[in-house]
């Protein structure tokens, strides 16, 4: 094992780096697909430390998908989705020119949002909310998924349509 | 419109024309408000410093039971230090011959692997190895043994003055300091002395005193007479006489202006202490003193 290069992820600061850079969104991802913060939450240990464990066998180019990888597995066809809640920062109601009516269509059409959310495929749920809420760009998430970036194309294209369709009432 | 075209909205890689048509359209209004809101929201709260700390630390309280392995394996050593020491001294302890010696007024019956016997007189030692056994039946003899060897391959005992090979019989021999004698009683014994061999037939006997080859008389009995609990002497120095005494009973002889070299004939017994010294005394014309465990004998006319 060598761990005093600087490209090694058993090196302390190298993976301690590509946890800050990862975690986060190891946890969004989990959380989006089943709705369970605390299984989310166990998903993020359980990568890492597989990842502590075989940090000598696994470059950090590679550290990123084998974390997601892991992350993935560890639920597939073991948990059931639960509801997806999200929040909403406060950001576009301290905007100033606001009326009471304005604020009350604003909590209710994030109402139906969250009930379409709710509706969606996991996949396309997942791929949405890191699109949306985590800046991923489509090969990113493609990448975490393991499916083509066209694939993902299709998920956000379906997502987009059918939150529409739910929140207008079609 | 292009396949997918929301995705490709988002991304901003929709033509201008394509733009135009769809901002026109019914639902680019809603569109834009999915957007606007879904800017705004969030996941749960998720602490990445905590949640690395909290890896760290586990981390941590896993290494020490790696560490309590390691004990286990330094008896694991141990184990097999004490495996190997074990294993190997039983196969030592297994080529060291086999030992078997009797006490003044002790005879002993030992039964070699081959089923030969071997009948020990008082104070004699044998050895002999069993795990060469059945390639060579040797056994080593100091003092007097009677043999009464199974049939097979040639069967040798060797004492200090000569040895004596046999392939399957019954014979005595007795190898002292200063005396030598060889007894067959039955079969065909071959005794070599100082290089020189002597064939010895069925009720002859082989007597080697201080050196000199001296006849000897034919055995009477099947059994030499030690085996019946006495001793029997034929022309031999009283020497030897009361150094058997002293083995049979047990008793210390000492003696004083007596004639060692004197010849006795006769025979004692071996288990009344009392009948042997008459035996031994009687006909010797000597006078004996029994005190405890010591006796003292001497001449008649000495004062």
């Amino acid at each position: 094992m060598n761990t005093d290069t600087k490209d090694n992820v058993c090196d302390e600061e190298v993976y301690s780096t590509l946890f800050r850079a990862n975690s986060k969104t190891v946890f969004n991802y989990i959380y989006y697909k089943y709705g369970n913060e605390e299984k989310a939450y166990d998903a993020v240990q359980e990568a890492f430390a597989r990842l502590w464990e075989n940090c000598a066998k696994v470059t950090p180019a590679k550290a990123k998908a084998y974390v997601y990888t892991i992350a993935n597995n560890l639920y597939l066809n073991v948990l059931k989705a639960e509801k997806v809640r999200l929040k909403y920062a406060d950001r576009v109601t301290t905007t100033n020119h606001e009326t009471p009516e304005y604020v009350m269509e604003e909590n209710e059409f994030k109402l139906k949002l969250d009930n379409a959310l709710q509706a969606l495929p996991e996949n396309q749920r997942t791929t949405f909310l890191l699109n949306r809420i985590d800046g991923k760009k489509y090969a990113e998430i493609a990448e975490m998924e393991g499916v083509s970036i066209k694939a993902i194309e299709k998920r956000m294209h379906l997502a987009l349509k059918s939150l529409r369709e739910q929140i207008d009432g079609i | 419109m292009q396949e997918n075209y929301l995705a490709k909205w988002l991304n901003n890689e929709l033509t201008e024309e394509e733009l135009a048509v769809f901002k026109k359209s019914d639902e680019y209004a809603s569109y834009q408000r999915i957007l606007e809101a879904s800017k705004t929201m969030e996941g749960p709260d998720f602490d990445v410093e905590d949640a690395l700390q909290a890896i760290k630390n586990k981390r941590i309280l896993q290494e020490p039971k790696v560490v309590q392995l390691k004990p286990f394996r330094r008896f694991l050593k141990v184990a097999a230090a004490v495996t190997i020491i074990m294993v190997g001294s039983y196969f030592y302890l297994n080529t060291l011959n086999e030992n078997i010696t009797t006490q003044f007024a002790e005879n002993k019956e030992v039964i070699l692997p081959d089923s030969s016997e071997i009948i020990m007189n008082a104070d004699s030692k044998i050895a002999y190895s069993k795990k060469k056994w059945d390639t060579e039946r040797n056994v080593s003899l100091n003092g007097e043994a009677f043999f009464k060897v199974a049939k097979g391959e040639r069967f040798t005992v060797t004492t200090d003055h000569g040895t004596v090979a046999v392939l399957g019989t019954q014979f005595n021999v007795e190898g002292r300091e200063g005396f030598f004698e060889v007894t067959c009683f039955e079969g065909l014994v071959s005794v070599s002395y100082k290089g020189s061999e002597t064939k010895l037939p069925a009720g002859t006997s082989f007597m080697v005193v201080e050196g000199e080859i001296v006849p000897a008389e034919e055995p009477k009995n099947l059994n030499p007479s030690w085996m019946d609990n006495e001793s029997t002497f034929k022309s031999i120095p009283l020497k030897y006489v009361l150094d058997e005494f002293q083995r049979q009973h047990n008793v210390k002889v000492k003696t004083q202006n007596i004639d060692l070299g004197k010849l006795f004939t006769g025979t004692f017994s071996n288990t009344n202490t009392d009948l042997a010294l008459q035996s031994i005394s009687v006909p010797s014309r000597i006078k004996f003193k029994l005190e405890g465990n010591k006796v003292l004998f001497y001449a008649e006319s000495a004062p």
